[in-house]
């Protein structure tokens, strides 16, 4: 289930049906064809390249690099990271950006680190209240970037600040920090499914795929609509089984499957539905792509940014909480340093545009998988924290510059250039 | 000059309009956008509004859309007064508007732009999956029976042409089965050969599916190729009204009415 197989939002499943890139047909020439593919739905395949030839490149330096224990150590890595990037996606959808997403992760992390460490409050209660409170700060920032007008580029800046002030307020003095040690927040981070029972989940998660694209093509078969045959049906479950299968069999080799992983896969196949086969989904795209359109269809473009935003404070809160459990606390440095910058950074290395309306939510996997390749292969070879910020910082500008070409170059061109 | 209609609608006639505007007047700062305009359209009529920039075509226009309330005079469906308030009251009162900005989304594709904000889907407890195939299979119709030919229903639309994103558009005013259908400049930015294609979706708007359409242009040969009759703006009033029932109208009439030059 980690791939995605068209870029459009309800073509995903039932849109398996044409297999060529359908601007190879217009003679534009053979360039601007191939960037409109890639625009399209085959904006997959350079994230895919980038990532094999990390991946290679790493391999060949150190031959560890692909052993099934640093494999499982990228995946439980990357989880904050994508976690986070998952709810930027929501956001550049509708072509807003939030920059509070990391001080927002360590602010919701902290305040459920002292509902159960220092009020003892459940940890399931905790974490809901940490996610609720994250959610609540989005809506708060939805909504004065929708009603009064401020670009959200200002208002999530200023509320990063606060939130930073916020944590510090939230910590107790002295020590500085709360150790989540012995709670069931650090058992999160602990917890590997037996091989089994990952095996169960993993044929389930492949099992719900195959049943959605063999009912949407069956109900275009009834329709009399052209499914592209079989394998157009069938070449995408067939895919998301052998990776499911690759990454699962990898992961039991080693220490089984970490709950992280579970949780993270979960919210993006649960993402993936939402966004790509329902109502609510296919408005998130209208209004990242018109929004006066989106408007005059009786759209409430307000309501779903804040929805939107709402959507990224949870995450965000979710993945500050998921770093908390796996270095066992928070402290004034929780949702500091380059968090910020990676998740905002592996949603668009991922490809989702910053210009609104084209994108996915597993480019947050994708990208922090990019992200985190490189950091954890810089890691194993020694390298220094210099050349993994150059590194970082180059590939996210290379992106975003694919990104602007791409964009410009083909679907929005008519928008002027 | 053929006949410049100028006569008080009888009660009978009233009752026969579809839409009409009584002495319909719109401020803007202290200047005229309008001036006491009449203007009725009768059940499938055509009806052309002509002008210069400036004439109050946009703004005739956005009153029947409800997007500019007018500030003086009455607005009548059915002989009925309502008020047209936002683009919802029209929409309700069976009045459907394609912009000239067409209003697409270019990165959806032609099937999601013709449902959007009325799409299909299966209940929200069971999953709210989006019907799909339904809405293809209907997209097919609609755009066959408006004589469309668009092959790509799964490309986005800012990938098709001019002609083709604005088919969509028409087509899309007619899935709420309206009455009247409001047409702001829809070949300003085609060639020939499309314009061709768009003023045959205007006839089979009225063919198909019995509207009304009133045709906000410039272009004064397809005026006065598809157009019922033709009502002249000039400054904010209405100048002159010609009637193209037998298309025996002449663009020299039309521009010496526009211009208020006599010719």
């Amino acid at each position: 289930m980690t791939v995605p197989n068209a870029r459009t939002p309800a073509t995903a499943l039932a849109g398996a049906g044409t297999s060529a890139p359908p601007s190879a047909t217009d003679a534009r020439g053979r360039r601007h064809a191939v960037l409109e593919a890639m625009a399209g739905r085959y904006r997959v395949v350079p994230v895919v390249i980038t990532l094999v030839l990390i991946w290679g490149f790493f391999a060949a330096q150190n031959g560890d690099f692909l052993g099934n224990r640093n494999l499982t150590n990228l995946l439980v890595q990357i989880v904050v990271t994508a976690t986070i990037a998952l709810g930027i996606v929501f956001v550049l959808l509708m072509a807003e950006i939030d920059l509070s997403v990391a001080a927002n992760s360590g602010a919701c992390a902290t305040l459920t680190a002292i509902l159960v460490v220092n009020h003892g409050w459940p940890s399931g209660l905790g974490i809901a209240a940490g996610i609720a409170a994250g959610a609540a700060i989005g809506v708060v920032q939805g909504g004065v970037v929708t009603q009064f007008g401020v670009p959200s580029f200002v208002v999530t800046l200023g509320s990063q600040l606060i939130l930073l002030g916020a944590i510090l307020q939230l910590l107790p003095g002295g020590t500085g920090q709360v150790s989540l040690f012995g709670t069931g927040i650090a058992d999160i981070s602990g917890t590997y499914l037996a091989p089994a029972v990952g095996w169960i989940v993993a044929l389930a998660a492949v099992a719900v795929f195959v049943l959605l694209q063999l009912g949407a093509a069956r109900d275009a078969r009834r329709r009399g609509l052209a499914t592209g045959g079989p394998l157009a049906v069938l070449g995408p479950a067939i895919i998301v089984a052998v990776v499911t299968v690759a990454v699962v069999a990898m992961l039991n080799s080693y220490l089984g499957v970490p709950l992280p992983v579970v949780i993270l896969f979960a919210l993006l196949a649960l993402a993936s539905y939402v966004t790509t086969q329902t109502r609510f989904g296919l408005h998130l795209y209208a209004v990242g792509g018109n929004p006066d359109a989106a408007r005059r269809a009786g759209i409430r473009v307000d309501r779903l940014k804040m929805v939107a935003f709402m959507l990224a404070g949870a995450f965000a809160a979710l993945g500050g909480i998921l770093a908390a459990s796996r270095v066992l606390g928070v402290s004034s440095s929780s949702g500091q340093g380059t968090i910020l910058l990676e998740a905002i950074a592996a949603a668009v290395i991922g490809g989702t545009s910053l210009f609104g309306g084209k994108g996915s939510v597993w480019d947050a996997l994708l990208g922090a998988l990019v992200i985190g390749s490189l950091a954890n292969g810089l890691d194993l070879i020694g390298a220094e924290t210099v050349v993994k910020y150059v590194a970082e910082g180059a590939i996210l500008v290379l992106a975003a510059t694919v990104d602007a070409i791409l964009t410009r170059g083909s679907i929005f061109a008519r928008g002027g250039k | 000059m053929s006949a410049l209609l100028n006569a008080e609608a009888t009660p009978a006639e009233t009752a026969s309009h579809v839409l009409e505007l009584r002495q319909v007047s719109k401020l803007f700062g202290g200047v005229h956008a309008l001036e006491q305009v009449d203007f009725a359209l009768r059940p499938a009529e055509i009806v052309a509004i002509v002008g210069d920039n400036g004439a109050g075509k946009s703004t005739l226009m956005k009153i029947i859309s409800g997007l500019q309330p007018n500030d003086g005079g009455e607005v009548l469906i059915d002989g009925q007064p309502v008020a047209l308030r936002r683009p919802a009251d029209a929409t309700a009162l069976g009045i459907e508007t394609v912009y000239q900005d067409l209003a697409l989304c270019d990165n959806l594709d032609t099937v999601q732009n013709l449902f959007l904000g009325r799409e299909e889907a299966r209940p929200v407890l069971v999953g709210g999956r989006l019907r799909r195939a339904d809405m293809e299979h209907r997209a097919r119709e609609i755009l066959g029976r408006m004589g469309v030919k668009i092959r790509l229903l799964r490309t986005p639309v800012g990938r098709l042409s001019g002609g083709q994103r604005q088919s969509i558009a028409v087509c899309r005013s007619t899935l709420s089965d309206p009455r009247i259908v409001l047409l702001d400049e829809p070949t300003a930015a085609l060639g020939v050969e499309q314009s061709a294609g768009v003023l045959s979706l205007i006839r089979r708007l009225r063919a198909e599916h019995g509207c009304s359409v009133v045709l906000i242009s410039h272009a004064l040969r397809d005026v006065l190729d598809v157009a019922d009759r033709v009502v002249v703006l000039r400054l904010g009033r209405k100048v002159a009204e010609f009637d193209n029932t037998n298309h025996d109208l002449n663009s020299d009439q039309l521009v010496a009415a526009i211009t208020g030059v006599r010719s």
